[in-house]
C-alpha cells in the first residue's frame, strides 16, 4: 500500500461534470484491538474502505446551488453516477454566495505536520496488540485495580483532493481512539467498585507514556471509591484541560465561523468576550493533533488563528462556502467531521466550517499546585460526565464523576456526584466561564481537540448532593 | 434500490465454504438510501445519503469470533474477504462449540407506509420546510431558524450456516424545527422534534400551532430564571424518563457489561429496585418505535424483554455470548451500528411502562421542586451507578403549583437511589418514544428509541 492515495485524481479523471467541482476521497485501513479485563475479546482488522464524496456548484444570480454525494462505487458508472447525483441536488440546494473560491494549489506546498505515526503504519495490528500488551503491563502488580472494558481502533488513512481549479494533493495520517475503564475494587466489607472511564483521540500510539498515564488513571479510579459528596454553592473551580475538551471546542468552534455569522450568532471583531489575559488560537498545524493536516479537506493550506486576543474577538473561521458569502477569503477550516462522534469515514461527510484545534495561550498563573494555591477554598474537576454545551446559548454542564475539594489552597478529599455549569459567551456584564478565567496556568496540555493549561474560572455553579 | 437478496447466492457459498474450516459461520449485509433536508433563514441543503453497501462475515474460530468486511459485492472484493476470513481461521486454535444456540429464524420484515417518504420529492420536502420555517420564524424576537427533515430506508440481510435467513427493511423518519431567539445578545432556541419508523404520516406533528408555540418557547427560554440549585423534588417529562430509562438504568443492563463486572445491576438481578408500579422494558419490535429492530444481527427475532417487573430487576439483554455464560436464551439484542463494525450487546426501545398519575396529580404531589423538560441528552455510568441527565429547560414548582420558567439543567444522582424515591408515574396519554442515537462507550452510534411517561421522585439539580 502506498503512502499517499491518487483516489481523487482517478476520480477527477472521470468527471464529466462542468466546474466548479471538487473530490474528497479516501482509502482507509482500520484496525481494532478490543479487551476484557486484561484480555483481548477480539481483534477487527484490516477493514478496508476507499470512497470518495463529490461536491458540485452552480450559480444562480446572488445563491449558488451546492450539490454533494458519497459514494464507494469507484468504477466509472459509480463516479458518473455520483456526480450526476451531486449535480441534480444542485437545483434543491441555495448558498446565498455568488462566487466559491476553490484553492488552486498554485502555492508552495504546505510543510509537513506531525500527523503519521510510522511505527503504526508499517505495522498497525502488531502495534495495537503491543499497546494493549504495554497497558495489561501497566496493570501488573496491582491487586485492587485492572481495565474492565476498552478498545484501540487505528485508521491508516490515505487523503487526497481535486478539484476543478486543479489542485491535486494528498497526504497521509494515522488515528487511534482510545478507550479504557479502569476499575477499582477489592475488599468485602470496602465501598463499591469504582471506576474512571478514559477517552480519547489522538494521532499516535505513545506506550512509553502508559505506565505513568496508568498510575494516574488508577489513582483517579481508587478515588471515585472513597469520594465525598460535592459542596453546593458558586466556588472557585480549577478546569484542567481534559475538562476543557469537551466544553470549550465546540462553542468556539461552532461561534467563531463564517456559519455562525450567517446565523448572526457569530462575535463580532472588538467584541470583549473574555476576561483581559485570555487569549486563544486555532491552530490546524498543532503536533500530532487529531485536527492537524497539512491542507483542510477542501485541499487550503491551514495555520494559526487568532480567535480571542487579550479576551477580545479577533478572527473567525471560514471554509470556501462561507467565506464566499462573506466576500473573505477561506481561512482553511473546512471539516468533513463531526466532533462529538468522530467517524473515521470521513469521504461520507460535506465539509463545514469549524475549528481544528483549540489552542489558549498559557498564562502567568503557574503550575497545577500554584492554581490550587490561588483558588484557596473550591473545587478540582478531574472529569464532568457529559459537559457537551448547547452551542446557542453555549450552556454547559455535567455530573461531576471524580473531583478534588480545594481547602486552604491545597487539594482535599476527593469528591464525586453533583453538577458543576455554566455559560461559556455572554455579553459584557453578565456572568460567563470566559469573563470569570481568574488565572491561567503556564504550560498547556494536548487533549484531543484542545491544548490548554489549567483555568482557574471564579466561580461556577456547582450543586451538591 | 437494488435488493440485498439478489447476493444470496454468492452469501450461501462463501458460507460453504466458510463451513468447512468452522463450525458456525453468518454473514449479514446492508444497504441505505435515504435524504436529508436542511432548511435554514439564509441557506437550503439537500443531500442524499452516501452509496454504501457491504457486509461482514463472522466465523467461530473455536475459542473466538473472526471477521472480515467488504464494501463491495464483487467477486474480488468476496474473495478477499472470505479468504482473510479463511487464513484467520487456519491460525484459530480449539474446536470448542460456538457459545449459546444459533439462530434459526426464516422470515422477513418490512415497514410499509402508505406513503413512502421516498415518494415526497424535493419540491414538496421543500415546500413543507418553508412553511414550517416561516412559521417557526413569525415573531420579531425569531429571526432564525432551521427545519431538518431525513428519512432513510435501511436493509439488512442475515445468513448462517444454521438455516437461519432474516431480511429486514426498515423506514425511518426524523424532523425538526429550532427557532432561534434573539434579545439583547443573547440567543436561545428550543426545538420542536419527533420521529419513528413509518412514512410521511410522521411529518404530522409539524403542524402550525405546535411550530409557532415552539417559537413563543424559544422566546421565553431568554428570560428564564437560572435554576434551582441542589437536591430536591424533580418531575421528569416523558423525554427525559425515556433517557432515564435508557442512559441511567438501561445500560446497566447490557449483559456484556455483566461478563465484565462492569454492572452495578449484576448483582441486584431478582431484587427489588423501586416501587411496585415501575416496570422497565426494552421492545425491539415496539410498534412504529425509533430503535424497532423486528431482528437482531444474529439472526434472532427482537422483543419484548421486560428489565424490571413491577419493581423488581427480572432480566438483561443478551447476545448469544452472554446468554451461553448466564445459561439464559438470547434477546434479540445483538447489533451492529453498520456492516463495518463489530457487533455488541444494544438497546432498541427502552421505556419506563405509564401509570395512572396525571401531570396536575403529579405536581401537586410534588409540592415543591422542579420540572425537567425536552431531554438533550444524558450518559451511562455502568458500574458506578451515577446518572446524568440534560435538559433544555423546566419549571419550577411551588406549592403544588408550576411557576417560573428556568432554563437548562443537569441532573444528578444515584441511579438505586433515585429508583427507590419514585412516587408517581404518569398516564399513558403522556407516553411517547423518542428518537435518539446511542453509543457502546462513546463510538458505534445506532439508533435508539426511549420513552416514557412524567415520573416524579428526588435528585440533585444544577445549572447546565
Amino acid at each position: 500500500m502506498s503512502e499517499t492515495a491518487d483516489t481523487a485524481f482517478r476520480v477527477a479523471d472521470l468527471l464529466r461534470t462542468e466546474p466548479p467541482w471538487d473530490v474528497f476521497a479516501e482509502r482507509a485501513r482500520r484496525f481494532e484491538v478490543h479487551l476484557n479485563g486484561k484480555a483481548l475479546e477480539m481483534t477487527r482488522g484490516p477493514i478496508t474502505v476507499e470512497g470518495f464524496g463529490v461536491r458540485v456548484f452552480r450559480s444562480r444570480g446572488d445563491q449558488t446551488g451546492v450539490g454533494f454525494q458519497a459514494s464507494t462505487d469507484l468504477s466509472e458508472d459509480g463516479i458518473r453516477a455520483a456526480a450526476t447525483q451531486a449535480d441534480a441536488i444542485t437545483a434543491f440546494s441555495n448558498f446565498p454566495t455568488r462566487r466559491v473560491d476553490l484553492p488552486t494549489g498554485a502555492a508552495p506546498g504546505p510543510a509537513a505536520v506531525e500527523i503519521r505515526d510510522p511505527h503504526l503504519w508499517a505495522r498497525p495490528m502488531e502495534s495495537l496488540l503491543e499497546h494493549a500488551i504495554a497497558l495489561f503491563g501497566a496493570f501488573d502488580g496491582m491487586n485492587d485495580v485492572t481495565p474492565s472494558f476498552g478498545s484501540i481502533r487505528a485508521t491508516l488513512t490515505e487523503t487526497s483532493i481535486a478539484n476543478s481549479a486543479g489542485l491535486r494533493t494528498s497526504f497521509a495520517h494515522t488515528t487511534v481512539e482510545f478507550e479504557v475503564a479502569v476499575k477499582a475494587f477489592g475488599g468485602p466489607e470496602g465501598p463499591p467498585p469504582g471506576e474512571y472511564w478514559v477517552n480519547d483521540a489522538s494521532r499516535r500510539l505513545e506506550p512509553k507514556s502508559l505506565p505513568a498515564q496508568v498510575q494516574e488513571w488508577c489513582r483517579f479510579a481508587r478515588d471515585v471509591r472513597r469520594a465525598k459528596p460535592t459542596p453546593t454553592g458558586d466556588l472557585p473551580v480549577i478546569l484542567p484541560a481534559s475538562t476543557l475538551d469537551g466544553i470549550l471546542p465546540v462553542v468556539l468552534g461552532s461561534r467563531f465561523t463564517g456559519g455562525a455569522r450567517l446565523r448572526e450568532i457569530a462575535p463580532k471583531s472588538g467584541d470583549p468576550l473574555a476576561a483581559a489575559p485570555v487569549t486563544v488560537y486555532d491552530d490546524g498545524r498543532f503536533p500530532w493533533a487529531v485536527g492537524s493536516a497539512p491542507v483542510d479537506d477542501e485541499g487550503s493550506p491551514q495555520r494559526r488563528r487568532t480567535l480571542l486576543s487579550g479576551g477580545v474577538a479577533s478572527e473567525l473561521l471560514y471554509d470556501a462556502l462561507h467565506a464566499g458569502a462573506f466576500e473573505t477569503s477561506t481561512t482553511g477550516n473546512a471539516v468533513r467531521n463531526d466532533r462529538l462522534f468522530r467517524d473515521w469515514r470521513r469521504f461520507v461527510h460535506a465539509p463545514i466550517g469549524t475549528a481544528t484545534t483549540i489552542v489558549v495561550e498559557p498564562g502567568s498563573g503557574g503550575t497545577d499546585p500554584e492554581l490550587v494555591e490561588a483558588a484557596g477554598d473550591g473545587v478540582w474537576v478531574q472529569q464532568l460526565g457529559w459537559a457537551i454545551p448547547d452551542s446557542i446559548s453555549t450552556a454547559f454542564g455535567g455530573e461531576l464523576r471524580i473531583g478534588y475539594r480545594i481547602r486552604h489552597g491545597k487539594l482535599a478529599e476527593p469528591i464525586r456526584g453533583g453538577t458543576v455549569g455554566g455559560v461559556v459567551l455572554a455579553p459584557p456584564g453578565a456572568r460567563s466561564m470566559l469573563h470569570d478565567i481568574d488565572a491561567i496556568g503556564s504550560k498547556g496540555t494536548l487533549s484531543e481537540s484542545i491544548c490548554a493549561p489549567s483555568l482557574l474560572i471564579r466561580p461556577l455553579t456547582v450543586a451538591g448532593a | 434500490m437494488p435488493d440485498l437478496r439478489d447476493a444470496e447466492g454468492e452469501f450461501a457459498r462463501v458460507l460453504t465454504r466458510l463451513h468447512r474450516r468452522t463450525k458456525f459461520a453468518e454473514v449479514l449485509a446492508e444497504r441505505s438510501d435515504g435524504r436529508t433536508l436542511r432548511y435554514e433563514t439564509r441557506s437550503i441543503a439537500y443531500s442524499s445519503n452516501p452509496h454504501l453497501t457491504g457486509a461482514v462475515f463472522r466465523a467461530w474460530g473455536g475459542t473466538r469470533w473472526v471477521e472480515a468486511a467488504t464494501s463491495a459485492f464483487d467477486a474480488t472484493s468476496i474473495e478477499e474477504a472470505t479468504g482473510s476470513l479463511e487464513r484467520a481461521l487456519e491460525k484459530s486454535a480449539g474446536s470448542s462449540d460456538p457459545p449459546g444456540p444459533s439462530a434459526t429464524t426464516r422470515k422477513e420484515w418490512a415497514t410499509e407506509p402508505a406513503q413512502p417518504m421516498r415518494d415526497m420529492g424535493p419540491e414538496q420536502l421543500t415546500t413543507l420546510a418553508k412553511d414550517v420555517l416561516g412559521w417557526a420564524t413569525d415573531l420579531k424576537e425569531v429571526r432564525q431558524g432551521q427545519v431538518v427533515i431525513a428519512w432513510e430506508e435501511e436493509d439488512r440481510f442475515y445468513l448462517n450456516t444454521a438455516g437461519a435467513r432474516c431480511f429486514r427493511r426498515l423506514h425511518r423518519v426524523r424532523a425538526s424545527v429550532a427557532p432561534i431567539a434573539f434579545e439583547n445578545g443573547r440567543v436561545e432556541l428550543d426545538v420542536l422534534s419527533e420521529g419513528g419508523l413509518g412514512g410521511q404520516e410522521r411529518l404530522r406533528f409539524l403542524t402550525q400551532d405546535r411550530v409557532r408555540q415552539t417559537a413563543r418557547n424559544a422566546v421565553e427560554l431568554l428570560r428564564a430564571k437560572a435554576p434551582p440549585v441542589g437536591e430536591m423534588t424533580v418531575l421528569l417529562d416523558p423525554s427525559t424518563t425515556g433517557t432515564f430509562a435508557h442512559e441511567s438504568f438501561g445500560h446497566g443492563t447490557e449483559a456484556d457489561q455483566f461478563l465484565r463486572d462492569r454492572s452495578y445491576l449484576k448483582p441486584l438481578l431478582g431484587q427489588e429496585v423501586g416501587p411496585k408500579f415501575l416496570t422497565i422494558v426494552d421492545d425491539g419490535a415496539y410498534p412504529g418505535g425509533w430503535g424497532t429492530i423486528f431482528c437482531d444481527d444474529e439472526g434472532r427475532a427482537a422483543g419484548r424483554t421486560v428489565l424490571v417487573d413491577r419493581g423488581r430487576f427480572v432480566g438483561a439483554l443478551h447476545d448469544r455470548d452472554t446468554a451461553a455464560a448466564f445459561h439464559v436464551p438470547p434477546t434479540g439484542n445483538t447489533r451492529r451500528a453498520d456492516f463495518l463494525s463489530r457487533a455488541f450487546v444494544r438497546m432498541t426501545n427502552t421505556f419506563v411502562e405509564p401509570q395512572d398519575w396525571t401531570y396536575d396529580e403529579l405536581v401537586k404531589e410534588a409540592k415543591n421542586g422542579v420540572v425537567l423538560e425536552r431531554a438533550t441528552s444524558g450518559i451511562e455510568d455502568p458500574l458506578g451507578g451515577q446518572m446524568q441527565l440534560k435538559v433544555k429547560k423546566g419549571h419550577r414548582i411551588e406549592r403544588g403549583q408550576v411557576t417560573d420558567l428556568v432554563s437548562s439543567m443537569a441532573l444528578s444522582g444515584n441511579v438505586l437511589d433515585f429508583l427507590k424515591a419514585i412516587r408517581g408515574i404518569g398516564v399513558k396519554d403522556d407516553f411517547e418514544i423518542d428518537t435518539g442515537y446511542c453509543g457502546k462507550g462513546q463510538t458505534d452510534l445506532l439508533p435508539s428509541g426511549t420513552g416514557g411517561g412524567y415520573l416524579l421522585s428526588r435528585a440533585v439539580v444544577g445549572p447546565a
